[in-house]
């Protein structure tokens, strides 16, 4: 992935968790980086969070090591972002 | 129409869909959880071949789906073995067979007299592995004789047997690989659609059922000259 690819992994991690989670792309669509996800998003149990991590790592050609994941970086959709931006763009 | 097929460990059910001659496309869903996930999916694809004057079946693999023997108790080259009864049983009525896996379910065709693959976004063993650990959450302890993963009893030795298993990938019988637009690994076509092997609430959608329908009746119709 390009340097200047934060928005398309920005708009990766939404499709994500269109896709996993089963939204509406309204819906992600109104996700802001300050929008609560881990607790706040009833669909996205223990079991979503596996599906989100496996495919976000699957469509960003990315591995998420178990330790890396933590509640931080499931808090906030800005949080996911910059986590996956990190991976994706190193 | 409800057949049964037999193979080493017993008789399973299947689903048999379309014309009663002409060859048959047996579908393979994933392994565990995602077979709950796309087995709508799957008889809507079926559906929609019989639509296009092609056969198709869907049989239960032992463990899975209404069958009576327990997973726990199966090793992957068995249930590798009961997708091979499934194929005799189609070739025993004269026909072609041509699997149809989806996800891990392509992994199961391996030992089967297929006279094609078509798979859609295969699942090699190794990543399915890595994905069990992480939705069980914490290691599973070496001396475990079967562990719970997502409410599946699964042994261990089945675990340790998906460690690097590919799909059967040869060329003298043609095989076919199709992704998804969101999926960046190497394919032969890709398709628009959201993964639905993923959602936890099973999910349908026919469009895209509708898209694979077709491209398998050409693809199966092309290999069959």
């Amino acid at each position: 992935m390009q340097p200047d690819g934060s928005l398309q992994v920005e708009d990766t991690v939404r499709a994500v968790l269109r896709d996993v989670l089963g939204l509406s792309a309204d819906r992600v669509a109104e996700f802001r980086a300050d929008t609560p996800l881990f607790g706040a998003l009833p669909e996205l149990d223990s079991l979503a969070v596996a599906g989100v991590l496996t495919e976000l790592e699957d469509r960003l050609g990315i591995l998420i090591e178990d330790d890396e994941v933590d509640g931080e970086m499931l808090e906030s959709f800005g949080a996911l972002t910059r986590f996956a931006a990190a991976k994706a763009l190193g | 129409m409800i057949d049964r097929y037999d193979w080493a460990g017993g008789q399973e059910a299947m689903l048999r869909f379309g014309p009663s001659n002409g060859p048959v496309v047996v579908a393979a869903l994933p392994l565990f959880e995602e077979a709950n996930r796309t087995r709508t999916f799957a008889v809507t694809l079926l559906r929609l071949l019989a639509e296009r004057g092609m056969a198709g079946a869907l049989p239960d693999m032992p463990g899975q789906g209404e069958s009576l023997m327990a997973l726990e108790t199966l090793s992957f080259l068995r249930i590798q073995e009961a997708f091979g009864g499934v194929v005799d049983h189609i070739l025993d009525e004269g026909r072609a067979a041509y699997a149809l896996g989806i996800r891990s379910g392509a992994l199961l065709d391996a030992h089967a007299l297929a006279s094609g693959r078509w798979h859609l976004a295969p699942q090699d063993g190794s990543d399915l592995l890595r994905e069990l650990k992480r939705v069980h959450g914490s290691p599973w302890p070496a001396s475990a004789a079967r562990v719970e993963i997502a409410g599946n009893l699964i042994s261990a030795d089945l675990l340790v047997e998906l460690e690097g298993k590919q799909p059967f990938a040869e060329s003298v019988t043609p095989r076919r690989v199709v992704r998804l637009e969101s999926d960046p690994r190497p394919a032969d076509h890709q398709v628009p659609g959201a993964p639905l092997w993923r959602r936890s609430d099973p999910d349908n959608d026919p469009a895209l059922a509708a898209l694979l329908a077709d491209d398998i009746a050409a693809w199966v119709r092309a290999c069959e000259g």
